[in-house]
């Protein structure tokens, strides 16, 4: 009995409410008005007044109709102004991505820079410590210039040596030769008196 | 537990680690780093005893990952992590370095017996033996340019070696220079690593940075402590050792920043330039603890994984 009544209710129910609350219950509501109006038996006043309030319902329904075409409209505009701002993002997120690898790339490129630097510190601290190339070739060739002069002064004492040498070997054997020319002439004067000698003895 | 040697697999995205006791564990980084990690990403995924004594020093080649302990070197393929490809053993006392030349396409290896050994990768057969070192060999180096080998050991030589005829090019003793000296600390040279015309060395000496091509030291470093790796990266240069930070300089050198980080001392520190996956570029070290700290960005430590 209570599970029959139950369903008669909802049942009822659904008959009276119609199809939906708000604007369709408007235009139902609207409907049987209108065909009570045109069979109603009473008096003018009372079917101008039901005809007045019938006007205000059908301003009411063309009133809401207006909003929610309005809303509609807005829903479109807000949806695409959405995907716009989607595809903006999306766009940013590869853009920031690209960046990141682009700046990965120079931190590693900066790095080699740096360790070549350093490098190059190292070896200029060491060469520091070495004297200056200049200085030494200059050293250098005041020592040349100074291993010139001497051999040049070495070579003309050896001349002169030379020299001494020659003259003193000409005088040496010019006296040689005097000596063997006077030994000859005492010589030879010697063999003449013993040769007189002994002619004078016969 | 100290963790000795690190290595980067090639693809960029596993690290394995060896440790005193002779275990290589594998960490996957690429776990670690991805942003729904939990602790146990934090731990290996992959332990395994590789030699009796502590591995020392961990290579990576394209497809093998190569370990070295007490005198004997394996070769474990990245592929299959539990597979030993190819032991091959010197008599040698412990092997402390390793490194490879790529043009060769060898081996060399720095150990106890003050030589330097040097392995044909593709055979396994040993091409030939670098004399010189009056004490045993810390660290390796290979120039690739110019082909030459640099090692440095614990008589405190650093020796360049032409790899064609063997014999030593160059020998730079550089307690003996007064700037980089310290002999309170030793003579020991247990750090080194080049760059071009480059060379950072260190140890019982202050770290220096010296320029090959004049072989005269540029930069002093003014870093307590003995260090033992140390790494150019980009325009730094990287270096640990003794002392619980990661010490950033300037090729100038002037000390940039020290981090800290868990291990009171530390032994090795790896970059992964490996991989061109942005996530798994990470420096990570590790020393005298079980935890090897990852930095995801070189300021600061990101988190550490467990042995």
């Amino acid at each position: 009995m209570g599970a029959v009544t139950d369903d008669e209710v909802i049942r009822k129910r659904l008959l009276i409410d119609g199809d939906g609350a708000g604007d369709d219950r408007r235009i139902n509501v609207l409907l049987k008005s209108f065909t009570k109006w045109c069979n109603s038996t009473g008096s003018p006043e009372e079917g101008f007044t039901q005809y007045q309030r019938m006007l205000g319902t059908l301003a009411q329904c063309e009133f809401s109709m207006g909003k929610t075409l309005l809303v509609y409209d807005m829903n479109l505009r807000e949806m695409e102004n959405y995907e716009k701002i989607y595809t903006d993002i999306e766009q940013n997120i590869t853009s920031a991505h690209d960046k990141i690898s682009e700046c990965k790339k120079e931190i590693q490129r900066a790095k080699r820079i740096r360790k070549n630097r350093q490098e190059y510190d190292a070896l200029a601290k060491v060469i520091q410590q070495h004297p200056d190339r200049h200085e030494t070739l200059k050293q250098l060739e005041a020592l040349d210039k100074e291993l010139q002069q001497l051999s040049h002064i070495k070579e003309n004492v050896e001349d002169k040596l030379e020299l001494r040498k020659k003259q003193f070997h000409v005088l040496l054997s010019t006296i040689q030769e005097l000596q063997q020319t006077l030994e000859n002439d005492e010589k030879s004067e010697n063999d003449d008196a013993q040769e007189s000698s002994m002619e004078n003895g016969e | 537990m100290s963790v000795f040697s690190q290595s980067f697999s090639p693809c960029g995205r596993f690290l394995a680690a060896g440790n005193n006791y002779g275990e290589i564990a594998v960490f996957s980084l690429s776990s670690a780093l991805s942003p729904d990690a939990t602790d146990l990403s934090q731990t290996p995924i992959l332990t395994f005893t590789a030699h009796e004594g502590p591995v020392f020093s961990l290579f990576s080649t394209d497809s093998h990952l190569l370990s070295a302990g007490n005198g004997e070197i394996s070769a474990w393929s990245w592929a299959e992590l539990i597979k030993r490809v190819r032991p091959s053993s010197l008599e040698i006392p412990e092997i402390n370095a390793m490194t490879v030349n790529p043009t060769e396409n060898s081996l060399v290896i720095g150990g106890g017996d003050n030589n330097i050994h040097i392995m044909d990768l593709e055979s396994g057969v040993f091409k030939s033996v670098l004399q010189g070192h009056t004490d045993y060999i810390h660290c390796l180096s290979v120039r690739e340019r110019e082909g030459e080998i640099l090692s440095g050991g614990e008589d405190g030589a650093v020796r360049i070696w032409d790899h064609r005829t063997g014999q030593s090019v160059h020998c730079i003793e550089v307690y003996k220079y007064e700037e980089c000296a310290r002999p309170q600390y030793g003579k020991w040279i247990s750090c080194l690593t080049t760059e071009s015309d480059w060379m950072l060395c260190g140890g019982g000496p202050s770290l220096s940075l010296w320029h090959l091509r004049s072989m005269s030291p540029t930069s002093i470093f003014p870093l307590s402590g003995c260090q033992r790796q140390a790494n150019f990266y980009q325009d730094m240069i990287l270096s640990v050792g003794e002392g619980q930070c990661v010490s950033h300089c300037l090729l100038g050198g002037e000390v940039k920043a020290q981090i800290p980080c868990t291990p009171h001392s530390l032994n090795t520190l790896a970059l992964n330039l490996n991989s061109t996956d942005n996530r798994v570029r990470v420096l990570t070290v590790g020393g005298s603890s079980h935890q090897i700290d990852v930095f995801t960005n070189l300021s600061y430590r990101t988190f550490s994984l467990s042995f």
